[in-house]
């Protein structure tokens, strides 16, 4: 892509962003995208970020951040010392490469800190890295216990520094052209999301010579992650939040190792319901072995249903024939004209399966946004408005998900959460 | 239904006129579901089992006698108890006594009786604005099941244009209708391939229609213009001609598996 390709395509992202968060009630309910996409950010004086943790998703997070008008890359950090060196290649050959994150903070020359580590890592990075006084960047979820994700949220407000979570979702056009829509009426109440995260894999990866099964695949061992729910289900708990307007009341759950049944910790099948003030709910499931049912959100109003990851939305009702109401406005004007009108539109009444109609695909990484947004926020001092308590909200349900799963009981939704 | 109905009325607004239309269209949907707890699923619950039933319900017992009659006008090619699942299964199995109401049959099968029941149900809703003394109003069904009360309110027919299924750019048919029933059945364009649509199927066997293919067919009423629309749409070549020939000025075949977007058949495009 060219450089004018890219101006353009980022000005249609950015355009798609504004379209979307434009509709009443959406600066309320979306004020960080709006913030962020509405911000003009410098090409000079980037803010200096250093990642620590070059995985996969760590380097592609430093692709993303290369795309940004207002920051860059001044330092990577990774133990694991073939990750460093992939990092590397992305970089600038003098940008300072460390294997200890104490060191990182400790050479300062960075503004902020990326924190892309496995999820039992992120709290201690990120108090580290406020510690340091520099501001945070840190992927979801938060942390691995709740009792952490309050610490991050504290300290960030104690340290007066920015705290912000990679939730993509949150700046995706779709998913704000779909909230709009939602906030418009166009669904109707919304009473229940059902959504899925169904995939067909072990989730096991191969271990690199130099490293540990533990260390890699890190997603399947309690100690460092709560599995499905904090890497996936959390990503879909912000959705429900979001879309519900509310946290969860309680939640309940049944959780297995049902399929892969390989030493693992961590549930491969999970299954939850989580209940909403007003009798709404929220309900989910995700596992290992069948990928029929893939990604999806499906949020179920009175008037309708979106699924965001299909870019669709569909009306209860059949439309009105636009021909017959044009018959009607012809009439009262005098005027008679054919009617185009006809073709097999027979559907049996259940399951109603109709092609909906497209909430507009967004063709950019969001990602690349939120680092622009979190540059902002990081010059200012202050955090774009909102994304932190969707975030930690979203957090604390995964962990109380797994919390009702492993217990057995219905988990009521904490009191003695920070306040955002 | 599973499916939105339209009730365009024009000249002097009568709400009771409209209430009363409506009420037509739910009392059909009521006793011909098979979607929910029916008089159609009771009838159906009993054939299945092998045992007789004796309908009650006016509605239903009307729409039997209208197939029973539909079905020897249309050759047997239409069949509301025709099933892929069950070979032989069909109207032909079924013993019925209007007089009485009763029903039964040789062999377990049940009826579906789908697009005759939105025919069904606006012949019942026209025949309700006629007697409120609506006369001029336009009924359709999706849009696939239209009828009309009377004239254009600017008068004159009203004229209708049915587009090509495969290039709704382009138009397949013009109509003009005066107090008269259209039924459009295709087994391609809009809604023809929802994955859970049922298929057309051929009575004498059971099996589904798989040729790319649209009818039209006109009548006084709409429960006829739904079995002839699905009886050309399911005849074979010489079937159709006779139905086609019985009634060219009402009665519209168009083939497109051979060429795309033309009609098949020399005298299809004459009836054109």
């Amino acid at each position: 892509m060219t450089d004018k390709d890219f101006d353009l395509t980022r000005r249609a992202f950015l355009d798609g962003v504004l379209k979307a968060t434009a509709g009443a009630g959406m600066s309320a309910a979306a004020p960080w995208a709006v913030s962020a996409a509405m911000a003009e950010p410098l090409q000079s004086d980037r803010v200096r970020l250093g990642v620590i943790g070059t995985g996969d998703r760590g380097r592609t997070l430093i692709r993303n951040i290369l795309k940004t008008r207002n920051c860059t890359v001044a330092a990577v950090c990774d133990n694991f010392e073939p990750h460093l060196a992939k990092a590397r290649a992305l970089v600038p050959g003098n940008t300072p490469a460390f294997a200890d994150h104490r060191a990182m903070l400790d050479a300062r020359g960075i503004d902020a800190v990326v924190v892309a580590t496995p999820l039992d890592m992120h709290a201690r990075h990120t108090l580290d890295a406020f510690g340091a006084g520099l501001h945070v960047w840190c992927e979801k979820a938060m942390a691995r216990t709740i009792a952490d994700c309050s610490a991050m949220v504290k300290r960030s407000q104690d340290s007066k520094k920015v705290l912000q979570i990679g939730h993509q979702r949150m700046f995706h056009p779709t998913y704000l052209n779909a909230l709009r829509r939602a906030k418009a009426g166009e669904i109707g109440e919304i009473t229940q999301i059902r959504a899925s995260w169904h995939r067909n894999t072990s989730w096991r990866r191969p271990i690199p010579p130099g490293s540990n099964d533990r260390k890699i695949n890190w997603r399947l061992y309690r100690e460092a992650s709560a599995g499905l729910m904090t890497e996936l289900a959390t990503h879909q708990l912000q959705i429900g939040n979001w879309f519900l307007d509310a946290v969860p009341t309680r939640v309940i759950g049944s959780g297995s190792i049902c399929f892969w049944k390989d030493g693992r910790e961590v549930y491969d099948h999970v299954a939850l319901v989580y209940e909403y003030p007003g009798g709404r709910k929220f309900v989910y499931t995700s596992l290992l072995n069948n990928a029929r049912y893939g990604c999806e959100e499906q949020i179920q109003g009175s008037k309708g249903t979106i699924e965001p990851e299909l870019g669709r939305i569909y009306q209860e009702v059949p439309p009105k024939v636009l021909a017959l109401q044009r018959m009607q406005e012809d009439v009262k004007r005098g005027h008679k004209r054919t009617v185009p009108i006809g073709g097999a539109t027979w559907f049996p009444e259940l399951p109603v399966t109709t092609p909906g109609e497209s909430l507009g695909w967004g063709e950019y990484d969001e990602t690349m946004l939120q680092f622009e947004g979190f540059g902002e926020a990081v010059r200012a001092g202050k955090p774009l408005p909102g994304m932190l308590a969707q975030a930690y909200q979203a957090s604390v349900a995964s962990l109380l998900g797994e919390q009702a799963m492993d217990r057995g009981a219905a988990m009521p939704w904490p009191t003695d959460l920070a306040t955002v | 239904m599973g499916t939105r109905i339209e009730l365009h009325l024009f000249g002097k607004l009568d709400r009771a006129a409209v209430d009363s239309a409506r009420r037509a269209i739910e009392a059909v949907d009521d006793a011909l579901t098979i979607h929910r707890p029916s008089a159609t699923t009771a009838l159906n619950q009993r054939l299945m089992a092998g045992l007789p039933c004796r309908v009650d319900d006016p509605i239903l017992l009307d729409a039997l006698v209208e197939i029973e009659a539909a079905y020897g006008a249309a050759h047997g090619l239409f069949d509301p108890a025709a099933d892929m699942a069950r070979p032989g299964a069909g109207w032909e199995a079924v013993r019925f006594d209007e007089r009485q109401g009763d029903i039964e049959a040789s062999q377990p099968l049940a009826f579906d009786f789908g697009g005759f029941g939105k025919g069904f149900a606006l012949d019942r809703a026209c025949d309700s604005l006629r007697a409120c003394g609506v006369t001029s109003a336009f009924l359709c069904a999706g849009e696939s099941s239209i009828a009309v009360v009377g004239e254009h309110p600017l008068g004159g027919g009203w004229p209708v244009a049915i587009p090509h299924p495969l290039e709704p750019e382009r138009v397949l048919l013009d109509l003009e209708l005066r107090d008269a029933a259209l039924s459009i059945s295709s087994t391609v364009g809009a809604g023809a391939n929802a994955p859970a649509r049922a298929p057309m199927i051929r009575p004498a066997d059971g099996t589904p229609v798989s040729a790319a293919r649209t009818t039209v067919a006109v009548d006084r009423r709409g429960a006829r213009a739904e079995v002839m629309s699905t009886a050309l749409l399911v005849a074979d070549d010489a079937q159709a001609r006779d139905l086609l020939d019985r009634a060219p000025e009402r009665r519209f075949r168009f083939d497109f598996s051979l060429e795309r977007a033309q009609p098949a058949h020399a005298y299809e495009v004459a009836l054109q």
